[in-house]
């Protein structure tokens, strides 16, 4: 068996990085795919705002809760698993609603938090907002256990892992001085006397307008009480991540830039000790198999120049697809010389006209599980 | 016409989602800016693990971009976008004095509070575009007349885009609001600002730079043009096209995937001509990459426009 076949039969979640364009999300899904046909309850979990997963599995964007993949579409396109596919698209308005009602008791405060404009604006970011939420999410479809298994899809950046870290960040400047500042006042004027609160409250209302500094200071009033709950899951998300039923995986394609990033990622993995559990290589014509080239022996008994210079240009198509192969055979001994020498790497031949709908999930799944495809990077030099 | 119109803004936001060749295109459309007189600015916007290497930085031969702008090709000036700077420009012209803003940025309270915020890095990043939109030579003249941004990937995109909007709605008056306001006077005004979104000729790429194209325009962005990257070539004429049909074999053959693909992108750029009015630039497939594929570009960009 294969240690990705491994992964997806023991592991509990599985977080899938890479560049932007090298098909994470295709590939996450079909990891999905590839679980329920092993019999788990899996949910795959894309912070990625592009529509494409959704479109695929038959989900509709902006659902509440999980979607489940129905039965039936399953067997149209040839897929029979025993388990559960369920897709979510991270939505960081409903997670912080979702946590805002489980954590403040008391209706009233829950409505107040819901109607200051800064809370309301705020969810809506797609800026940072994701990076936030994405833990809160995780932690809370782990914990619950309605799943045995969860897959993360991480955004397409090269700061993909800073979801890891983004709620840190967040817990270092509720616990700080600034945040103190913002709040109103209180009596006793908590660590800081009345002189300095007022002085920063003049310096923020100039800087932000006196309107907008008295929502923030309702705002952080509200919202510091559910925050220290909040950062604790993080906190607690961060470790659990870094225990063996997790396993990161590095998505890439035989282009330049994209191996670059796979390299970064790897090393930031390995930084942040989390669990590397392997590599896959998309969209690589390395094992394309021999074939003929295009030459005379084509043409009829009686050739017309038109064969004769329609067999021209095919030779120059003909040339430039076996250059492309060349290419990325060259690509892929780079890589593999650039990485540890027993992390196993996966390669993914090219889908013309690529994947998008669950048939091609099916196919892609059960040529991710078979071993044939499975090297070690030490082979692959 | 679409590089007479895209020369004429002041502020061109390139965008696309990875792969597809946006850097080449942002280095391209600098390098014809230059050659058609203008004071030219390439950016691209920083991100903390980007700064061992750049895209964009290798197309004109260095290894990053400065942090101010400094000449990286004749004629080309080059930096990048960085969050710190801009907040420090911006705390600077509120404070009316720079060493009190770099003091401020000092105190690690407040380089948290900067950090972890959503939307304060987009903040940063706008006013530092905002700044460099505003630079002008002792004559008064802009010092940049065109800046390209090469964006990052979708929704980073749209998140910059949408900032004003949506921080509009919070921060009313004062002088976050005041600068806000002013950048969407430069980026959503079509004289003067712009969005070029970059795809290849593929059926999921073309989908992806559809939804670009709506969210871009939901953030009030005018969009100057199309770019279809890596279009194969065909060579065929249509009497070649018969006799080819003659010619194949049933079995695998070399050339076979590259004629699929032909079809596929033929198939693609029309599909983004039904589905927009937004002019589409079919450019053909470089055999060089990197710097040379932008050369490649520009001299295509303008012999196309018969410049």
């Amino acid at each position: 068996m294969s240690r990705l076949s491994e992964h997806i039969h023991e592991k509990r979640i599985v977080i899938c990085c890479g560049a932007g364009g090298v098909g994470k999300t295709t590939t996450s899904a079909a990891l999905a795919v590839a679980a329920a046909q092993d019999g788990r309850r899996v949910l795959v979990l894309t912070i990625d705002p592009s529509k494409r997963l959704a479109e695929a599995l038959g989900v509709s964007a902006n659902t509440p809760d999980p979607v489940r993949v129905r039965a039936d579409r399953e067997a149209e396109a040839g897929i029979h698993s025993p388990g559960t596919l369920s897709a979510w698209m991270l939505d960081p308005k409903l997670v912080s609603d979702t946590t805002v009602r489980r954590l403040v008791k008391d209706p009233a405060k829950v409505r107040d938090l819901m109607a200051n404009p800064i809370y309301q604006q705020v969810t809506q970011m797609i800026a940072g907002m994701q990076e936030y939420t994405a833990m809160e999410a995780l932690h809370g479809f782990v914990e619950r256990g309605d799943y045995d298994l969860v897959i993360l899809d991480t955004p397409p950046a090269r700061n993909a892992l800073n979801f890891l870290d983004a709620p840190r960040r967040l817990g270092e400047f509720m616990d700080g001085r600034i945040f103190q500042m913002l709040l109103p006042d209180r009596e006793g004027g908590g660590a800081f006397g009345g002189t300095t609160r007022r002085m920063a409250g003049k310096v923020l209302a100039g800087v932000f307008g006196d309107e907008f500094y008295a929502d923030m200071q309702v705002f952080f009033a509200a919202f510091g009480s559910i925050f220290a709950q909040l950062n604790g899951n993080a906190q607690k998300m961060r470790l659990r991540l870094q225990r063996d039923d997790v396993v990161f995986l590095l998505v890439t394609s035989p282009v330049r830039t994209a191996l670059d990033d796979a390299l970064y990622f790897e090393d930031r993995i390995r930084e942040l000790e989390l669990p590397l559990g392997g590599l896959i290589l998309n969209r690589s014509r390395h094992l394309a198999e021999e074939r003929p080239m295009p030459d005379s022996s084509l043409l009829p008994a009686r050739p017309t120049e038109l064969h004769r210079s329609a067999l021209r240009h095919l030779v120059v198509l003909a040339e430039r697809e076996r250059q492309h192969e060349t290419e990325h055979r060259e690509l892929l001994s780079t890589l593999a010389q650039n990485v540890p020498k027993d992390i196993e790497v996966l390669t993914v031949p090219e889908v013309p006209g690529g994947i998008d709908d669950l048939r091609g999930l099916g196919e892609l799944a059960r040529w991710l599980l078979d071993e044939r495809h499975a090297h070690r990077s030490a082979e692959l030099g | 016409m679409m590089l007479p119109t895209i020369l004429d803004r002041r502020i061109v936001l390139v965008s696309g989602k990875g792969g597809v060749g946006r850097t080449t295109v942002s280095a391209a459309l600098a390098r014809a800016a230059a050659a058609a007189g203008k004071r030219v600015l390439v950016t691209e916007i920083e991100e903390p693990a980007i700064q061992s290497q750049s895209t964009l930085a290798r197309m004109f031969g260095r290894e990053t971009l400065p942090v101010r702008p400094a000449l990286v090709a004749p004629g080309i000036h080059g930096c990048m976008l960085a969050t710190e700077r801009g907040t420090e420009q911006f705390l600077g012209d509120v404070f009316r004095v720079q060493a009190l803003a770099r003091l401020a940025l000092r105190n690690a309270a407040l380089r948290r509070l900067l950090h972890a915020g959503p939307s304060f890095h987009e903040m940063g990043v706008f006013y530092q575009l905002l700044h460099l939109v505003r630079l002008e030579t002792p004559d008064g003249r802009p010092r940049f007349d065109f800046i390209v941004v090469d964006m990052p990937a979708t929704g980073h995109t749209l998140a910059l885009t949408g900032l004003p909007e949506i921080l509009l709605r919070l921060v009313r008056r004062g002088p976050i609001a005041a600068a806000l306001r002013e950048g969407q006077g430069w980026l959503n005004n079509p004289r003067t600002g712009c969005a070029v979104v970059v795809t290849i000729p593929e059926p999921l790429p073309v989908t992806e730079a559809l939804e670009l194209v709506e969210g871009l325009q939901a953030t009030q962005m005018h969009i100057c043009g199309l770019v279809v990257n890596k279009v194969p070539v065909d060579p065929f004429s249509d009497e070649e096209r018969g006799a080819l049909a003659e010619l194949l074999p049933a079995g695998p053959l070399y050339g076979k995937e590259e004629l699929e693909r032909m079809e596929r992108a033929a198939h693609s750029l029309q599909r983004l001509r039904a589905s927009t009015r937004i002019p589409v630039l079919a450019v053909p497939l470089f055999a060089v990459d990197g710097s040379a594929a932008a050369e490649a570009l520009t001299a295509f960009l303008k012999a196309e426009e018969g410049l």
